[in-house]
């Protein structure tokens, strides 16, 4: 280990997140290694290692010949200025050699406060900031995830960003890299045949002229660029990859279990919910997949724990077959198994009981609105009688605490459906006045509210976001409602991350210059409240002389340019705005397993969607 | 009781894993070696395992020792198991059944090597080393969580059973046989009294080793 790099890890906060060395951490000899990839996770260790995602990248790529896949993670603060008094570049963890000599680095963009850790990143790296500044001698820099469905904000710092599932185009874009040192392409040649492949954009290569009122007018591609970018799936989820042989982190991670994935997409179609839409179409491992992979996974980490991950996993069909066979493993082996998501429905409950047996401490759920009007707008298909009925299972059986979630600021939304809030409460709190064993024991009612953000590809890619005045006088009529409610406590999240998440994530590529700006006054790791200033974010708005409201707060027309235009989820636009306007008459549309409507996501399939 | 016993290395990159994260680190050891062992009561049972002595962090050590109970196979099998399914930088060298009484663990060999950019240092700091080690009492402040000041005082002397010093080419060597436990002397409490004694012989990085632990008598304990 490199000496300096010991001396600073005697003085920092959790320095395991900064050695590697864990148990299944890749080392590849240097010299059977043609190309070295990044995988960079614009925040912590803990956060990243939790990252599927990550997992499933770094296997595919590290099974490779010649590639060797590493990861870096984003210093927390004292090690970032470690490393920057020390003179010692962003480095990958398994091999300690710094990022900015490797071949390919790539980020995965889950949230969009991260944007500043991606440049900070990069600047620890010691590789400039813009494309345009970097030509073949610098890594490529790629990025994916879900916030790569509106790249746009970050269009001048990434060579090209991959839609979609990376299995597969992550491959075939290491073996275009390769192919171009073969063939000795200049950057440019490379990021042009790049643009061919399927799911790849590469936002150079397009034009954006706006109107005089702000608007966009057109993105233009270059002569023999695709006009559309549509994501990639992976179409047989049993022969996918899966990391049934993957890092055991030496130090605990958020999620420090084995996760296994059920399926991918969602039935449900929640008008407000960007993963529903762009993991579409439904797809789903067969029992058997999982039954195995669940084995191997816990005898090949020894976690002995296991969740079962998925959008609403719930939905899995033989899901109780799955746990019964699951089970018989896990018992014997000590083995915990969990299930996140609940709906609020008697399965779930029924499910969970025999899960969580012993421990019953609290119980999530997320009606997102307060009235059924409200859930019908947003295709929330939950009614108050599931809920309650939940509940009353729940009290019944013991459980002294319920968490309850909501949005504010949904589109159709009024006070009566604000106050509607206050009302299931109060609702909730008499299922267990009239339930609950032991009325001594009281209660525990959460009720929690954000600020909804508006998520391009969904049918409210075109709504405005509330204003944050807006959202405080709903929550200070949310919080007079159940002033006199002494079990239920009310718990807002601050509207200042929302908004500016709704500007990042509907912004075009004048923001980039607004998260640069803010970067520079000191922004990082965003998503945490020890470093986040919205004060210094207002102030970089202001410096680069561009109006957040325009972003957050506008209703776009129905025939207005998205900057996102040219990138397709696989769901139609018009499909979109069918949805909104059955949102504005309060109309519900049926979950895709009891009638498909058309969303057009199955064309990437083959025609196939297992909802 | 935990009926057997492990011996084993840290040191590498493992020398960052803390004791709390290296005893997960072996609960899940032990399960992916396929190796059974005794685990907890309740509703969510984990692997019953207990690590002697825990090691501070950034410590590399030779002589770990950690307590638990086989519910199958041989002892002796345990280690190459084991040694294929651990992080970089732990390595099991012995498991065996038994073992003395942990409270009967009475010293720790340590070998600290403080590093020096500058050659000329090494001759005056050794001289301070030893005069430091030479004196009948030398009290340092120390962090502590109980008292309420944040601080208590030690003298180090009394917990100091022989100790050597010796120049190497960039370094001092300080080998110390030093008490275990109640209370014991974490080596560190030594460089702190060479910095707060003559703040100019402070070495640029110290490297902190346990070589060994003792019993009373200063044999091996095991
Ligand atoms: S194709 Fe049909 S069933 Fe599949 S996600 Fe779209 S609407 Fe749902």
């Amino acid at each position: 280990m490199d000496r300096r790099l010991e001396k600073i890890l005697r003085n920092v906060q959790k320095p395991a997140r900064y050695t590697g060395g864990e148990y299944r951490a890749v080392v590849k000899p240097r010299e059977q290694v043609d190309t070295r990839f990044a995988f960079c996770f614009p925040d912590t260790y803990e956060i990243g290692m939790s990252n599927l995602g990550l997992r499933i990248l770094y296997g595919v790529l590290n099974e490779m010949d010649g590639v060797w896949c590493e990861r870096v993670f984003a210093p927390w603060g004292d090690m970032e200025e470690a490393m920057r008094r020390e003179g010692i570049p962003l480095y990958g963890l398994e091999s300690g050699d710094p990022i900015a000599e490797f071949d390919i680095v790539g980020f995965s963009l889950g949230y969009e406060m991260a944007y500043t850790s991606v440049l900070n990143m990069l600047d620890l790296a010691g590789i400039p900031l813009h494309s345009e500044e970097r030509d073949g001698r610098w890594p490529l820099i790629v990025a994916g995830g879900t916030c790569a469905y509106n790249p746009e904000p970050l269009a001048p710092f990434v060579d090209v960003f991959s839609l979609g599932e990376g299995e597969e185009v992550t491959v075939e874009t290491v073996e275009c890299v390769r192919r171009g040192r073969r063939e000795g392409w200049s950057r440019r040649e490379l990021l042009f045949h790049l643009a061919q492949i399927p799911g790849l954009y590469v936002p150079s290569l397009y034009q954006v002229t706006y109107r005089e009122d702000g608007t966009v007018a057109a993105i233009t591609p270059e002569p023999g660029v695709p006009a559309l970018v549509t994501k990639r799936i992976v179409r047989d989820m049993d022969s996918a990859y899966f990391p049934v042989h993957t890092i055991v982190p030496s130090t605990e991670i958020v999620h420090d279990r084995v996760m296994l994935e059920l399926f991918r997409g969602c039935i449900r179609g929640c008008r407000f919910c960007q993963a529903g839409y762009v993991y579409r179409p439904v797809r789903s491992k067969s029992l058997k997949t999982l039954a195995a992979q669940g084995r191997a996974s816990c005898r090949d980490s020894g976690y002995q724990e296991m969740t079962l991950s998925s959008l609403s996993t719930s939905d899995y069909p033989p899901l109780v077959e799955l746990c019964d066979d699951l089970l018989e493993y896990c018992r014997p082996n000590h083995v915990s198994l969990s299930l996140p998501s609940l709906r609020a429905d008697n399965f779930s409950m029924d499910l969970m009981q025999r899960l969580q047996e012993g421990k019953k401490s609290g119980l999530t759920f997320a009606p997102e609105a307060g009235t059924q009007r409200l859930r019908d707008a947003i295709n929330k298909d939950v009614t108050e009688e599931d809920l309650l009925q939940s509940c009353r299972t729940a009290f019944t059986g013991g459980w002294s605490g319920v968490k309850l979630y909501f949005m504010l600021g949904l589109p159709t939304e009024t006070d009566e459906d604000v106050l509607g809030i206050a009302e299931l409460a109060r609702k909730v709190y008499q299922t267990w006045r009239e339930y609950t064993p032991n009325r001594s024991r009281g209660v525990r009612i959460t009720v929690s509210t954000s600020c909804f953000v508006p998520k391009s590809h969904t049918p409210f890619q075109w709504e405005a976001q509330n204003t944050m005045e807006e959202y405080q006088r709903k929550v200070d009529l949310l919080r007079d409602a159940l002033r006199r409610d002494k079990s239920v406590t009310y718990n807002w999240h601050d509207p200042q991350t929302s908004f500016l998440e709704a500007v990042l994530a509907r912004g075009d590529r004048r923001v980039a210059p607004v998260i640069e700006a803010a970067w520079r006054q000191g922004a990082r790791l965003d998503s945490w409240s020890e470093y986040f200033s919205f004060q210094r974010w207002m102030e970089a708005f202001q410096a680069c002389g561009v109006d957040p409201s325009f972003y957050a707060h506008r209703a776009r027309a129905k025939d207005e340019v998205l900057p996102w235009d040219m990138i397709s989820a696989g769901v139609r636009r018009e499909f979109l705005w069918k949805e909104r306007e059955q949102c504005y008459r309060s109309q519900i549309t049926p979950n895709c397993r009891k009638q498909c409507t058309g969303c057009g996501a199955n064309r990437l399939n083959g025609g196939v969607c297992d909802g | 009781m935990a009926e057997h016993r492990l011996l084993f290395i840290k040191e590498g990159r493992a020398c960052y894993i803390s004791h709390l994260d290296l005893m997960r680190t072996f609960q899940r050891a032990f399960f992916r070696a396929g190796i059974s062992i005794k685990h907890t009561e309740g509703f969510h049972p984990h692997a019953f395992i207990s690590i002697a002595l825990p090691l501070s962090l950034g410590y590399a050590s030779r002589c770990e020792l950690l307590e638990f109970t086989l519910l199958d196979g041989a002892p002796e099998e345990v280690p190459e198991k084991l040694n294929p399914v651990l992080p970089e930088g732990i390595r099991v060298l012995d498991c065996y059944t038994g073992g003395r009484p942990i409270k009967e663990l009475a010293f720790v060999d340590y070998e600290v090597t403080l590093e020096y950019p500058e050659e000329k240092v090494i001759s005056q700091a050794k001289a301070a080393l030893e005069e430091l080690l030479g004196r009948e009492s030398v009290i340092v402040r120390k962090r502590s969580k109980k008292a309420k000041s944040g601080w208590t005082e030690v003298d180090i002397i009394p917990r100091i059973r022989s100790w050597a010093v010796e120049r190497r080419p960039g370094a001092l060597v300080l080998e110390g046989v030093l008490a275990a436990q109640n209370p014991g002397l974490n080596p560190e409490l030594i460089c702190a009294a060479l910095q707060q004694e003559h703040s100019d012989c402070a070495p640029g990085f110290t490297r902190f080793l346990r070589r060994e632990v003792l019993d009373g008598d200063g044999k091996a304990f095991r």
